[in-house]
């Protein structure tokens, strides 16, 4: 009888379980929805996408994060921010969202796609000085691209992997500065 | 008959004859050589003053090249450059270089008939040259 009743007592304890992790689903897809529409989570996600297929030489993926890079863009609510910021990020804005359109119309020019990738990851770098990444982002530099000149990007790993130069020289850089 | 009809749709013209107060010469400095290359090559596209060949008075003729002239400014507009924002002319600039060096600029379907624009070797490298330290003058990089 005694065994019993613990075993029962026990199982109660798995069954309790369900409510309070459907509850907790419920209040993460509430903060979900809630969550601020001006922050630069989606324009970052993109960017980062981006990131990633030019550093694996897929020049259609990247054409296809550029085109969500402008959605991103195009969904991003100003009215949040302040007034100085906004004229700070309407100048950034302007100039990346053309950079991302180029980069979504050059399915085929890697070479292209990396020139304005180059100056893209500039602007990105400042709205996330500006807004905050959200995230935890590594600022690499590769010294070696646009004839020596060097150029930057973001990225959510610590591991060099380099969207310049792709699989040919794919550890080429070094991390330059952290954000949050 | 289509042909005839459509000349009664006025032909359009890229023509502005006021002084240019917001000319990319107000931000960087451009030598003559280099003006010349640009008036040559870029400037009946992206700019507000287009010469216009005899034909272009005809559709659909004239509708086709404004279709051109109108993209071709809102990407860059040499007149309208002080305007831009200091990123964005460092873009600009940037993009003259790589266009130049690649050959995607000047435009084939507009060398095809102004061979004169068709740009020699050294004229590349001077334009290029010209486009990467404008750019450097004007760039305070944090990097």
């Amino acid at each position: 009888m005694k065994t019993l009743i613990y075993s029962f007592a026990f199982s109660l304890l798995f069954i309790s379980t369900y409510p309070t992790n459907a509850a907790a689903k419920k209040v993460i897809d509430l903060a979900e929805e809630q969550a601020p529409k001006n922050s630069t989570i989606t324009i970052l996600d993109a960017y980062l996408k981006l990131k990633n297929a030019l550093s694996t030489d897929n020049a259609q993926n990247a054409a296809t994060a550029g085109n969500e890079l402008v959605k991103a863009f195009k969904d991003f609510d100003q009215s949040k921010l302040t007034p100085a910021q906004r004229k700070t990020y309407t100048d950034i804005e302007s100039d990346a969202k053309e950079h991302a359109e180029h980069i979504g119309l050059n399915a085929g020019k890697i070479a292209h796609q990396r020139e304005h990738f180059d100056m893209l990851s500039k602007d990105i770098y400042d709205i996330a000085k500006l807004l905050g990444a959200g995230r935890g982002i590594y600022v690499d530099r590769c010294p070696m691209y646009n004839k020596g000149k060097g150029a930057i990007w973001l990225s959510e790993v610590k591991d060099i992997k380099n969207p310049y130069f792709g699989k040919a020289m794919s550890t080429c850089g070094s991390i330059k500065e952290t954000l949050h | 008959m289509i042909i005839v009809a459509v000349q009664f749709y006025s032909p359009v013209q890229n023509k502005d004859l006021s002084a240019m107060s917001d000319h990319i010469s107000k931000v960087v400095t451009i030598p003559d050589q280099v003006n010349g290359i640009l008036k040559k090559a870029c400037y009946d596209c992206h700019s507000n003053n287009t010469s216009y060949p005899w034909y272009a008075q005809i559709q659909p003729v004239n509708w086709y090249l404004n279709k051109h002239i109108k993209a071709a400014k809102a990407q860059l507009n040499f007149d309208n450059f002080k305007h831009y924002s200091t990123r964005r002319q460092l873009s600009k600039l940037r993009a003259i270089e790589n266009s130049v060096e690649e050959g995607t600029m000047p435009i084939a379907s507009y060398t095809l008939i102004h061979k004169n624009a068709v740009l020699s070797k050294s004229e590349k490298k001077l334009v290029m040259a010209w486009a990467a330290a404008s750019r450097d003058s004007l760039e305070q990089i944090p990097f």
